[in-house]
């Protein structure tokens, strides 16, 4: 019993190791790549640019709106960060992985960690911009920051498993978002009720109570399913 | 006429043409006893007749539900089993429950304007409804986009497991979010609350358009069996590409770079 548990232990222990490296690797690769961040961020604030145009340049709704437009962005453009080319191993990395004997469960926290740092990036450097154009109330910021973790977390495993599922198909590109938007409203609702809730003076607990249960669902789903996804790469 | 025929081969074949003629009629019965059953049924008090699109939309919005669970169990039978006939039933079953979701959809919307004033609203429900009815359609998509179908089958059945967790939070919605949506009156704790001639008159038409879907669904897979089949005839039977025995010459010490 005691043996089993050890190894048990030990087992979590290499699991967690590997999605580590698989993590950093993954990092490696967008710095040498430039793929997220350069790219998508400018692309997002483009859009939180735009969405004013649109909708008129009424500063009192600007304002009402602000946060909404900026999850909004946020799960649009996010998405794109989650399913970016360079998130998905070429076949010969994964067989090479799993000669080195790399579970894919430790695969695909590895990339949901590296997406879920590069989203909190993604969200940082949003937010400024969304702050400077929309000037939404700051009231209650400081429930911005578990809210922009967790909607990363959330993001980040949803995105990593369509990815998955879309590896190598010519469509990925627009197919991975359309598997990822309709299931991350959840996200969108908590992001934007912890901001309402935060601005008038309400506890926005709950939100993030169902952000945490949101995000360990679609892990937990994720980590689950590597080893039947990481079949149909073979 | 039938003497060089085995007697096993008779009688699945007679079991078979009895399926095929006994599910179209008790379907046909039941949509006809439905249909009487909603003309039959009183009106609403403040709706009046318009109420009776319930007849169909609430019949549409549990096939939904029915036919995305079937695919969730279906999915975790080819995750199981492996078997080709169960991603054929969770395909057939996403494909007529996305039909009937978007027909509760437009259903819903055709009821909304006189009655709500609005095509659509931004109610819970709606919006959880339309949500789920994109999961499907992206479910779809995928399967279209993968050629392989081993390939196809296991991706397909991973989200078919994943989008699910649609279902809960539409039927939910209306419980947690009360807005304008009504909440549930049949499935729920309790006595139903709706006249109970209504009441019968709904049943009669579940039943009935449980049937359609069961037709539909039995449809489906008949047909995607038969183009299993021909795809894999086809494929046995493809003559061979001119050259493909020819093989590019190979300077020695070059690696195979596939």
């Amino acid at each position: 019993m005691r043996l089993e548990r050890t190894a048990a232990v030990a087992g979590a222990g290499v699991l967690a190791r590997h999605a580590l490296e698989v993590a950093a690797k993954d990092l490696r690769v967008e710095v040498r790549s430039g793929e997220a961040l350069p790219v998508i961020v400018p692309f997002g604030a483009a859009a939180l640019l735009l969405l004013p145009v649109a909708v008129g340049a009424d500063l009192p709704l600007l304002r009402q709106a602000g946060w909404g437009m900026f999850w909004v962005v946020v799960l649009l453009f996010g998405t794109l960060v989650t399913v970016r080319g360079t998130a998905v191993d070429a076949p010969a990395q994964r067989d090479l992985l799993a000669l080195l004997g790399v579970d894919p469960a430790a695969r695909f926290a590895g990339q949901t960690l590296a997406s879920a740092l590069l989203l909190v990036a993604f969200q940082a450097l949003l937010a400024p911009v969304a702050v400077a154009l929309y000037d939404p109330g700051l009231a209650g910021w400081r429930w911005l920051w578990p809210t922009v973790l967790l909607v990363a977390v959330g993001l980040a495993a949803l995105g990593t498993l369509a990815g998955t599922l879309t590896a190598g198909l010519p469509a990925r590109g627009t197919l991975a978002p359309l598997l990822v938007l309709p299931l991350s409203v959840p996200l969108l609702l908590a992001g934007t009720q912890v901001a309402a809730g935060a601005a008038s003076g309400r506890s926005p607990v709950v939100w993030l109570l169902l952000l945490l249960a949101v995000d360990l669902v679609v892990v937990a789903a994720g980590v689950l399913a590597a080893g039947s996804v990481e079949e149909t790469s073979r | 006429m039938t003497a060089g025929i085995p007697t096993s081969a008779r009688v699945v074949s007679t079991a078979r043409v009895g399926r095929r003629v006994w599910l179209p009629a008790a379907t046909a019965f039941l949509l006809a006893l439905g249909l009487a059953a909603a003309m039959a049924a009183p009106p609403d008090r403040l709706q009046g007749n318009l109420q009776r699109l319930m007849y169909v939309h609430v019949p549409a919005a549990w096939l939904a539900y029915l036919a995305f669970a079937v695919t969730f169990g279906a999915s975790l039978a080819w995750l199981w089993r492996r078997r080709p006939g169960a991603d054929r039933l969770a395909a057939a079953s996403a494909e007529v429950g996305v039909f009937f979701t978007g027909l509760a959809l437009v259903l819903g919307s055709v009821w909304g304007k006189p009655v709500w004033g609005v095509w659509w609203t931004w109610d819970p429900r709606l919006v959880t409804t339309a949500l789920l009815f994109f999961v499907y359609l992206g479910y779809l998509a995928l399967r279209r986009a993968v050629a392989d179908p081993a390939v196809r089958a296991r991706r397909a059945a991973v989200l078919g497991v994943v989008a699910f967790v649609q279902v809960p939070i539409v039927h939910l919605s209306v419980v947690w979010w009360r807005a304008l949506h009504q909440p549930p009156t049949v499935l729920k704790p309790g006595d139903p609350t709706i006249d109970h001639a209504m009441l019968a008159a709904l049943l009669v038409n579940v039943a009935a358009f449980t049937a359609l879907y069961a037709l539909l669904v039995a449809r489906r897979l008949e047909l995607a069996r038969l183009q299993d089949e021909a795809e894999r005839l086809l494929a046995e039977g493809e003559p061979p590409l001119a050259g493909a025995a020819v093989t590019p010459p190979r300077p020695e010490g070059m690696r195979d770079r596939g």
